[in-house]
């Protein structure tokens, strides 16, 4: 193998037969055949068929494993003497920064790959192709409509309209603009309100975790109004203010304008009444919180939360879940001390509730997130020896083993 | 970049609030987008429920396909905070390109990460048993970090419900092996975490597995 400068690029030769790179060899070089022949062998995913391919003179190789950083995907051999300038990355943006029309070109043949690519996953995945993207788009508008995210249900709808003027759909889709900007349904009260990131995210661990996790010492929190967690005190009344959002009450009034939703039942789910019950308005927390939208779950939770105990026992039981709910979404924040705060409730004042358990191993969890793995241990404990005996308890069981391991 | 985002700020700068809609799925596209300021998250909406695929920060592309495509948005894009994007139609892109060289470049690196990924994402599909397609998924998500050991232990911050996602399978499938694997002791799972023991014990199934796959 012969080496030498070619204005700061080198040039490299090869005898016949010479292997330039295997598959699965790392490097950041990048090719350019200048004179001989070079065969690439690459194996298909998909048949495990072997493949051969030759390198035109001029043409570039082994520029998309240099350039993603992985490994190669093809071995490159030499037949006859051959000769190839080799780029490091520097150079090789440096060439083709003086050459817009070669970039043209790659991008053009990547783009193509990474289509045949994507059709290929569908097929293996099951996924059809033969979707019609106006109906595909109505449907998302109607996944957020239903979800109570107006915005962006508005934004599907008028592109919808748009885009598809006269289709199945139009009338309904423009009927659906005229519900929402007339205030219809109830608002998820979540775009008005949504807590802060900050509030959610400045919670660190190392600098207060003590504080946080002890159960025993008196927990730094930031407001009086939120429950300790010592055991052994005495459980009192929440004494959170009960502020009914008076702009809810104004939604929640205002009926003519539900009409538009009962006509269409596009997946025979949407229920359509006039006066949402607590129930339909913790739905709408809980699927925003399915949709793993926790920030706004929390907002309507936290409604929920602040207008006290609810007298009804069924009420009661919605209103245990909205806490419950809460902690989980505060957890995965990542904000324990919201978690803690939220999940430790139910745990000092409903410890007969069907959330106890649940409420249990999320503590756990907690501790365990915070490294206090014998705070953690403790409490899947708990729920590990809590009867009856249900998937929680070996749920509780496998997180004291991993733990144990740890 | 610097240089090409004061310069075009004025002509193809646009700002979107907290949870705005950049783009849709399914509304047919002409523009691609770069990132100056803020997270965008892309997402997707399967069996109703809204997944995020990835979150994109400064500096990223997205939309990209509608460079070189005809076809609608596969997926769409969604302000996570205050964002300030340059925003190109297609029929700029050759002028853009002129001009920007770099911008190119860029995209070259784009379109060889997303190829490879979509390549080592079937290669994961194309394996027939679910417990070896777990695997393979933690063996891709530890290769994504090239500065891991493979040595020794690796730690994944990743779910069950994302491997769920990568292996195409159902989350409580996924849930089931990552269980099994961690009853037999070759994974520690957590709430946001995996722990594997030794990712080179994984690498000696699948190899074994892709070969028998052929023959």
């Amino acid at each position: 193998m012969a080496s030498g400068f070619q204005g700061g690029i080198i040039t490299r030769g090869y005898k016949s037969g010479s292997i330039i790179y295997f598959e699965n060899d790392k490097s950041e070089y990048i090719y350019i055949l200048k004179s001989g022949r070079v065969l690439l062998t690459y194996t298909k995913i998909d048949t495990g068929e072997e493949v051969k391919e030759e390198v035109r003179q001029g043409e570039f190789f082994g520029v998309k494993s240099a350039l993603g950083k992985y490994p190669r995907e093809e071995t490159a051999q030499t037949i006859g003497e051959t000769t190839v300038l080799v780029l490091n990355m520097a150079d090789f943006e440096r060439m083709i920064l003086r050459n817009v029309n070669v970039v043209r070109k790659m991008l053009r043949v990547f783009s193509n790959q990474l289509r045949r690519l994507g059709k290929t996953v569908r097929t293996v995945l099951g996924e059809t192709d033969n979707v019609n993207p106006d109906v595909e788009l109505f449907r998302i508008g109607e996944h957020y409509f239903k979800a109570g995210d107006f915005n962006k249900a508005t934004y599907a709808f008028k592109k919808y309209m748009e885009y598809y003027p006269n289709t199945d759909y139009s009338k309904l889709a423009m009927d659906r603009i005229k519900t929402i900007s007339s205030g219809g349904g109830y608002t998820s009260p979540a775009s008005a309100k949504a807590p802060k990131e900050d509030d959610l995210s400045d919670f660190s661990m190392d600098e207060d975790s003590d504080d946080v996790f002890s159960f025993d010492d008196k927990p730094a929190l930031k407001k009086e109004t939120k429950p300790d967690f010592s055991f052994d005190s005495e459980p009192d009344n929440p004494s959170l203010a009960s502020e009914l959002s008076s702009e809810m009450d104004d939604f929640l009034s205002d009926d003519n304008t539900l009409d538009d939703f009962g006509d269409f039942d596009f997946d025979g789910g949407s229920s359509a009444k006039s006066e949402p019950t607590l129930k339909e308005r913790f739905e709408v927390g809980f699927s925003s919180f399915k949709m793993d939208n926790y920030k706004d779950a929390l907002t309507v939770f936290s409604e929920i939360i602040n207008e006290g105990v609810p007298g009804k026992p069924h009420d009661l039981k919605i209103y245990i879940d909205a806490y419950f709910y809460s902690g989980v979404s505060y957890f995965k924040l990542k904000n324990y001390k919201e978690a803690m705060n939220h999940l430790g409730e139910i745990i000092k004042k409903y410890s007969d509730s069907e959330r106890m358990k649940e409420s249990l191993l999320y503590v756990g969890d907690i501790f365990a997130a915070a490294s206090q793995k014998e705070k953690a241990i403790t409490y899947y404990n708990k729920v590990a020896n809590a009867s009856p005996k249900d998937s929680l308890n070996s749920k509780a069981f496998d997180k004291i083993r991993t733990l144990q391991k740890s | 970049m610097l240089e090409l985002d004061e310069k075009f700020f004025g002509r193809f700068g646009v700002e979107y609030t907290p949870n705005q809609i950049i783009f849709c799925e399914f509304e047919p596209g002409y523009e691609f987008y770069f990132i100056q300021k803020g997270k965008v998250k892309i997402t997707k909406i399967i069996n109703d429920r809204e997944k995020t695929i990835d979150v994109l920060t400064a500096g990223d592309v997205f939309g990209e396909m509608a460079i070189l495509e005809e076809e609608p948005r596969s997926a769409s894009a969604i302000a996570v905070d205050n964002v300030r994007v340059l925003k190109f139609h297609r029929d700029n892109f050759d002028t853009l390109l002129q001009g920007n060289p770099q911008l190119a470049y860029k995209l070259l690196l784009i379109f060889s990460k997303r190829i490879y990924d979509a390549k080592r994402r079937l290669m994961i599909l194309l394996l027939e048993e679910p417990a070896v397609k777990v695997m393979d998924v933690l063996i891709m998500l530890a290769e994504q970090n090239p500065q891991y050991d493979f040595e020794g232990e690796v730690t994944l911050y990743t779910t069950a419900a994302q491997v769920a996602s990568w292996a195409g399978m159902a989350e409580a499938d996924a849930q089931k092996e990552l269980t099994h694997l961690t009853r037999v002791d070759k994974i520690d799972l957590y709430e946001d975490r995996i722990v594997v023991k030794n990712i080179r014990d994984f690498q000696r199934v699948i190899t074994s597995r892709r070969k028998n796959l052929y023959s």
